[in-house]
């Protein structure tokens, strides 16, 4: 019943969790379960909670994956500084599985989202923003890119 | 033209750009667009309208087209059917790309160049000061009450020698005795065969002159200290610590890893309140292990603490207290065992005590006293006691011999309380200067009244002063020692350290010379 799970090539502490298997299953029921909570909660239509769910995953994934920088650990003496957590994850390898995996998830939120919502205004708007910068955040060419300096170092 | 659930089409822009234009309700048609901006450019070439307006009769038709409503399996086709399908295709082709690292980008010759002009090179030692050229006055025979400094015999207010043990014929016999008997060295760590029976009989002596369990030797004064605090305190804990104590202990707090929250010196006030701001503040204090680390005499200022109310404190507050009585250890106290004998404390409530024996027992090394327990702890886990040789065995035979003089000659200490008493009787009206420790304690501070705010500019002034005190007066005076390491914010000041080897007239002569020197350089 319990998976063995070899243990992890990746000696970063702060990206390893993501190369168990279960992790990309895992998310995906975060992501279901969060809507039926949010329908529950907020007693909205299912398309306004899709949207709800799309745009809270954008700002918590952008904020974690692409905002911060460098590992909780102290005791990796500050190899990740300068890096995000997307650019530290599979070793700074592009377009591996876990990249592509969490590449597409936004895009199908995004049609989930923008087809419940029958493609109405201002949802729509802000759904298909959201992916934008969530997509171009994970271009392989956008790998050390801080555009006009933002979220550079000083 | 377009009937089909305006509702959804009025989103979909393009559409909805067709409707404004094409909709009889709004009225403006084609026609009427072209004719305005013929108006508004009078000079526009003719043949780009035609062919605007062809452009635009052809979208409107694509998009009017009959598959613009072709219901294919039950789903209508709109526009935002090609947009799922371009990004559907966009999820096969991103899911067909092949995984590869970034090519690492060597620096390009220009950059290379770039950061190589703008590199300035630091200087390998910093530029020297005023203060970094002063350099202290080298002894030339023993420090005893009178040494000898480039040749001229001065007085010595410079070493700690309280009781004037320093060249008393008991110690250099037992030390000569002991060199003949065990050599020089120890050869060795506590636990490797270095332990000579002169080590154990040294602790057993101290324990019974301090009526404590058990004594623990280290084999140098100053990393007692800061081997034992470590020992003890580690990461988590929380150490409540003077502001004024010595390098030593600052560095053994470092050490310990602890939280270090520091009182004003002296304060008890400022103690009671910081206990109690632990206690109250933090919920979880009450499962951290708490320590107060006081000096009993303060190398830094010379005050004396009050162990009766920290022993108060420390007893309400539950803390542990770890005393360092280098400077009061056989010079405090009727008999000389100290701050707790002069208190009336007794030892028992101080959990642990340390103390260097180079001040009033005139060898070399420290120990520790307490509770067996502790002393029993240290031998495994004090990195001073475990990873250094032990001390050589005459230093310890000389400390036993220094101890039974101590026992024996309590004249000594009464002496040497008559001596402070006649300097402070003849500093009390010096001027421009004043006295800032304790009346009983052996070292006299002499802090400066009119503080020019900076300590290197204090410092030069003092240390003039103790230049022109050795020239003219063949005194040996020191000003308080600050190096770059030590955190502590005293005002500094001149230290004079009475020694009962003393004599009455080297007490007049260092007044006078003060009183003189002070009045012509601080006025």
């Amino acid at each position: 019943m319990y998976v063995r799970a070899l243990p992890t090539t990746d000696v970063n502490r702060n990206t390893e969790w993501f190369t168990y298997p279960g992790v990309w299953t895992t998310y995906i029921l975060i992501l279901f379960f969060s809507w039926l909570l949010v329908l529950s909660v907020f007693h909205c239509s299912p398309g306004m909670a899709w949207t709800i769910v799309h745009l809270a995953h954008f700002t918590v994934t952008y904020h974690s994956f692409h905002w911060k920088k460098g590992t909780p650990f102290g005791d990796d003496q500050g190899i990740y500084n300068r890096l995000t957590w997307w650019e530290q994850i599979d070793n700074g390898k592009q377009l591996t599985r876990n990249r592509k995996f969490l590449t597409v998830v936004p895009i199908v939120l995004y049609l989930i989202a923008s087809h419940t919502t029958d493609y109405q205004h201002p949802m729509l708007f802000l759904n298909t923003l959201a992916v934008f910068v969530m997509v171009v955040a994970k271009f392989p060419h956008m790998h050390k890119v801080r555009i006009f300096g933002i979220n550079g170092d000083q | 033209m377009i009937e089909n659930s305006k509702a959804k089409s009025f989103a979909s822009p393009l559409l909805w750009a067709n409707d404004i234009f094409c909709s009889k309700s709004t009225g403006i048609s084609w026609n009427s667009l072209a004719a305005l901006c013929w108006i508004h450019r009078a000079k526009m070439d003719t043949n780009l309208v035609e062919m605007f307006r062809a452009g635009l009769n052809w979208v409107t038709m694509a998009l009017d087209a009959p598959s613009a409503r072709v219901v294919l399996f039950g789903v209508r086709i709109q526009w935002h059917i090609f947009v799922e399908v371009l990004l559907g295709f966009v999820i096969v082709i991103l899911l067909s790309q092949k995984s590869y690292k970034p090519p690492k980008r060597p620096l390009t010759e220009q950059e290379i160049d770039e950061l190589c002009d703008e590199w300035v090179p630091e200087p390998l030692i910093p530029p020297i000061t005023e203060d970094m050229r002063h350099e202290p006055p080298v002894l030339e025979s023993a420090a005893g009450p009178h040494t000898t400094v480039n040749g001229k015999d001065v007085v010595n207010f410079a070493s700690a020698n309280y009781l004037g043990l320093i060249g008393h014929e008991k110690l250099l016999e037992s030390c000569t005795s002991a060199l003949e008997k065990y050599g020089v060295g120890s050869c060795g760590p506590r636990g490797f065969y270095g332990t000579i029976d002169v080590h154990l009989d040294c602790e057993t002596r101290i324990s019974k002159f301090l009526s404590t369990p058990d004594t623990i030797l280290y084999s140098y004064g100053l990393s007692t200290m800061f081997s034992t605090i470590p020992c003890f305190c580690k990461k988590g804990d929380i150490i409540v610590a003077d502001e004024g104590v010595h390098w030593g202990i600052q560095n053994g707090l470092q050490l310990s890893r602890s939280t270090i929250v520091y009182f004003k010196h002296n304060d008890m006030d400022s103690l009671r309140s910081t206990l109690e701001k632990i206690m109250t503040k933090n919920k979880r204090s009450k499962n951290l292990r708490r320590y107060i680390v006081a000096e009993a005499v303060y190398q830094n200022s010379g005050q004396i603490a009050p162990l009766d109310e920290i022993v108060k404190l420390k007893e309400k507050y539950k803390f542990r207290v770890i005393l360092d009585e280098s400077n009061s250890f056989g010079v405090l106290g009727r008999s000389g065992r100290g701050l707790a004998e002069h208190h009336g404390v007794p030892i028992e409530k101080i959990d642990v005590v340390t103390a260097a024996m180079g001040h009033a027992l005139a060898t070399e090394g420290g120990f520790c006293t307490g509770n067996a327990r502790i002393i029993d702890y240290q031998r495994l886990s004090s990195s001073g006691y475990v990873f250094s040789a032990s001390l050589p065995p005459y230093l310890a035979s000389a400390a036993i011999t220094a101890i039974d003089v101590i026992d024996q000659n309590p004249e000594l200490l009464v002496k040497m309380k008559q001596h402070i008493a006649l300097l402070w009787k003849g500093l009390k009206d010096i001027k421009g200067m004043s006295l800032a420790s304790d009346p009983e304690s052996p070292i006299v501070f002499l802090k400066l009244e009119n503080s020019s705010g900076s300590t290197k500019e204090d410092l030069l002034l003092l240390e003039k002063m103790a230049d022109r005190a050795l020239k003219e007066d063949s005194l040996l005076v020191v000003s308080s020692k600050k190096s770059f390491l030590d955190k502590c914010r005293l005002p500094v000041g001149i230290k004079l350290l009475v020694s009962a080897g003393h004599s009455e007239s080297d007490l007049v002569k260092v007044s006078e010379s003060l009183k003189r020197l002070a009045s012509e350089l601080l006025l």
